[in-house]
């Protein structure tokens, strides 16, 4: 399982570990683009050879969920550490949407079904976060008037936390384990 | 606003729009491209020289100093870690990775003048 996973990632050490080492490294990462089949674990089929979703426009948007996990941390580690007892619900909302960023960027960057699963699960719960957060904010002025990345849909941020989960999701849609390898974007 | 900000304001969109311009024109990271967002840490660094000196003869940061502090060294990863994951893979999209450094630099910087004053 865990062999399987790393010979299908990109070229870094993943060929050296992988006992059906008939391709290399370098090779394996190249497998990726050309798509040649290597049935790496039971019951897997030609298509892990492309199951990863740290290429292309994918890289994009894991640099755009490093910059907000960085952020978001930066700001919940701040909040949380000098004003906390101001208020407790809206600076554990932000260390909860620095978790999430956290994870997306590191699940969206790893290859593998597993990694594919806990993405869609952070984008979602990311979706759900900055709706309701978003909402709460917008009704309920007086009991969340304190900021978090997720208030008034991420105004504070120029939209882009409402904005990642849609186009995550979408990337995730189109590079999702059972699509068909020919709809392999470049 | 002081000069620290302008320049970065500057550096930073010229940066930007040469980074997703070459992005658009479907352009993978070239010397252009990546010296401009050298060109962002180069002005970071000013901006962090520049801030030592006046620290160090006397001048006060009206907000959380190590606030301040942790913005700009922050700030001042950006750029190589961009440029490591752009070139990791060198595609169109690689440019728009470092597009976002510019924008992000100058938004930080902004945040770094208002703790400063």
């Amino acid at each position: 399982m865990a062999a399987s996973e790393r010979g299908t990632g990109t070229a870094d050490n993943g060929g050296a570990t992988d006992p059906s080492g008939a391709i290399g490294g370098r090779e394996a990462g190249a497998g990726r683009l050309g798509g040649f089949g290597r049935s790496a674990g039971a019951g897997r089929s030609n298509r892990t050879a492309r199951d990863t979703r740290n290429t292309g426009p994918g890289r994009l948007l894991i640099a755009v969920y490093a910059i907000f996990a960085l952020s978001a941390t930066a700001r919940a580690g701040y909040q949380i550490l000098t004003k906390f007892s101001e208020a407790p619900l809206a600076y554990l909302l932000s260390a909860f949407a620095a978790v999430v960023y956290i994870v997306a960027t590191i699940s969206l960057a790893k290859p593998g079904p597993t990694w594919f699963k806990v993405s869609v699960t952070a984008v979602v719960v990311e979706l759900v976060g900055v709706l309701v957060v978003g909402a709460l904010s917008l009704f309920d002025a007086v009991n969340f008037p304190h900021e978090t990345v997720w208030s008034l849909f991420g105004r504070g941020y120029g939209f882009i936390p409402l904005l990642l989960p849609i186009l995550g999701l979408i990337w995730l849609y189109r590079r999702r384990p059972s699509a068909p390898v020919a709809a392999s974007a470049d | 606003m002081d000069a620290y900000f302008y320049i970065i304001l500057v550096v930073g969109l010229v940066s930007t729009v040469l980074c997703a311009g070459a992005g658009i024109l479907k352009k993978a990271p070239n010397d252009t491209t990546i010296l401009s967002v050298a060109a962002v840490e180069l002005a970071l660094l000013v901006y962090l020289v520049g801030s030592i000196i006046r620290v160090a003869s006397g001048e006060h940061i009206a907000g959380e100093p190590w606030e301040f502090w942790g913005y700009l060294f922050t700030a001042l990863l950006l750029p190589v870690g961009a440029v490591y994951w752009a070139i990791a893979e060198r595609t169109r999209w690689s440019n728009f990775v470092l597009a976002a450094v510019g924008v992000t630099a100058l938004v930080m910087a902004a945040r770094m003048n208002q703790i400063w004053y």
